[in-house]
């Protein structure tokens, strides 16, 4: 199968960047170094070619009233103009995916899922539509996605003639529908690192205009793997790691985006009778890298689960990861160990992501 | 893409190199490797008196985004390991050709003669 390419590719290869296929597309992972990436993020501003990510339009008079019932997490209750993180689940609990919810109105509300699940999104979502009186569109190959984050991110923006009153409005997680160069966008201030920054979507030709005057504007342009780098160092969770087609939202740390008080969506009666089966779990390591399917087990060297991320973090200098472990087997306080290429290293629990990032 | 080959060492096809004075073989990862790998961050070596058999793995580098496992070039015993770089891995990636990892007692000199020279290793780099 051939991999699909972003509008932004032809820049991505003249700027020599690393590309490798992620979720069917071929996309920069690297353009000069993954540390000075990140840390143009955490301290200036970079920016990120995620046109990759699906695109769901839905309009009509139910339209809020449908997503509300699709998502686990409230959308009808948040004003308008907000944007809601939430998983997407099935009757059983378990996740589809995860995804934004953009309310821009209640009847045109605008869904960024991930790219490797869009067919599956789609079809899961178009077949529940049934009675609900709006409309679907997938407007994921017409619609690209800008991700300008760091703490320079307003100036940038505003230098470059996105509307500067909208801009210093916008609070976190908020979404306004704004014009450039007469083209409709989507701004949100949203992004995947914990720093303040915006996500624009936008037509292919308007991005490459933003594109170009943002590298003028000298943004470092980032690559997927900063991004990894990013969102692990603030525990994010991504699809296929912490979270899955097997697992429901309760297994990973993420109960706070299941409102139980809602009275009805997808997976609710599931997810109520549900007993968490494990518990996602943060930890450093000064001594090695955590790395995907490295165990962690306890005093007794009884495997306790694996990590489901894991990098080293640029920001601390030192191994970080994400774990799924046994809700029933793991212990708080106890001491327990992450087995890396069949040697026990010392790690340290945290309660708290292991950077704070800047976002407002 | 860095390629930066000397004339006067001897290469693995998983790109070590090897630089042999007497018994003595200085073995690193070149200028390629560092370059694919991207910001070096860790680094695991063996321990003095280890014994490295021809074409095993002895160790492991690890960029921010990935681990790659080292290859010996030739069989032999570890007499020495280069701490600096254990404690600075980026160094690796600044200079690769005087940043040797570890220094070994080479066991079968005629070994030496399955490794690739200076030409035949470029070809290995794309």
């Amino acid at each position: 199968m051939s991999l699909k390419k972003t509008s932004l590719f032809e820049k991505h290869v003249s700027l020599k960047a690393k590309l490798a296929e992620f979720g069917g597309y071929e996309m920069p992972i690297q353009y000069t170094s993954v540390k000075e990436e990140v840390l143009a993020v955490r301290n200036m501003v970079g920016m990120f070619d995620v046109s990759h990510m699906g695109e769901f339009w839905v309009s009509g008079p139910e339209a809020l009233k449908f997503v509300d019932y699709l998502v686990t997490n409230d959308v009808a209750s948040a004003p308008i103009g907000k944007a809601i993180y939430s998983p997407l689940c099935r009757p059983d609990g378990t996740i589809v995916d995860d995804l934004i919810v953009y309310k821009l109105e209640n009847e045109r509300i605008l869904i960024c899922v991930n790219a490797s699940n869009i067919a599956k999104d789609w079809s899961w979502i178009s077949s529940h539509v049934g009675s609900f009186n709006c409309s679907l569109i997938n407007k994921s190959d017409e619609i690209s996605l800008l991700a300008v984050q760091g703490p320079l991110a307003e100036d940038v923006l505003c230098r470059i003639g996105l509307d500067s009153n909208l801009l210093k409005e916008l609070s976190y997680y908020e979404v306004r529908s704004s014009t450039y160069r007469n083209e409709k966008i989507v701004l949100a201030r949203t992004g995947y690192t914990g720093e303040d920054g915006f996500e624009v979507f936008a037509p292919h030709a308007t991005i490459a205009i933003l594109w170009d005057k943002l590298i003028d504007e000298k943004t470092t342009p980032c690559g997927l793997a900063a991004r990894d780098v990013l969102r692990t160092e603030v525990c994010y969770p991504l699809y296929g790691h912490e979270i899955h087609d097997h697992n429901t939202p309760l297994d990973a740390g993420l109960k706070w985006t299941v409102r139980f008080q809602k009275e009805k969506f997808i997976g609710k009666e599931a997810l109520l009778k549900h007993t968490p089966t494990t518990k996602l779990i943060k930890l450093t390591c000064k001594s090695g890298i955590p790395r995907q399917g490295h165990n962690i087990v306890n005093l007794q060297h009884e495997s306790l689960g694996s990590v489901t991320s894991g990098t080293h973090s640029v920001t601390l200098g030192m191994g970080i990861g994400l774990a799924l472990v046994d809700a029933k087997k793991y212990i708080a306080e106890r001491p327990c160990h992450i087995i890396i290429r069949d040697k026990e290293h010392d790690i340290a629990i945290q309660d708290k992501p292991f950077v704070k990032g800047g976002h407002k | 893409m860095a390629n930066n080959i000397p004339n006067n060492l001897k290469f693995t096809k998983e790109h070590e190199w090897i630089k042999v004075e007497g018994t003595t073989g200085i073995i690193g990862i070149t200028d390629f490797a560092q370059s694919a790998l991207g910001d070096i961050v860790f680094v695991e070596l063996p321990e003095i008196g280890k014994k490295l058999a021809l074409g095993k793995t002895f160790g492991v580098v690890e960029s921010i985004k990935s681990v790659s496992d080292l290859y010996a070039p030739v069989s032999g015993e570890v007499i020495e390991r280069n701490e600096n770089v254990i404690e600075k891995p980026d160094l690796i990636n600044k200079s690769p050709y005087d940043q040797w990892l570890i220094k070994i007692k080479i066991q079968n000199p005629s070994e030496i003669a399955t490794l690739l020279g200076p030409e035949e290793y470029s070809g290995v780099c794309h």
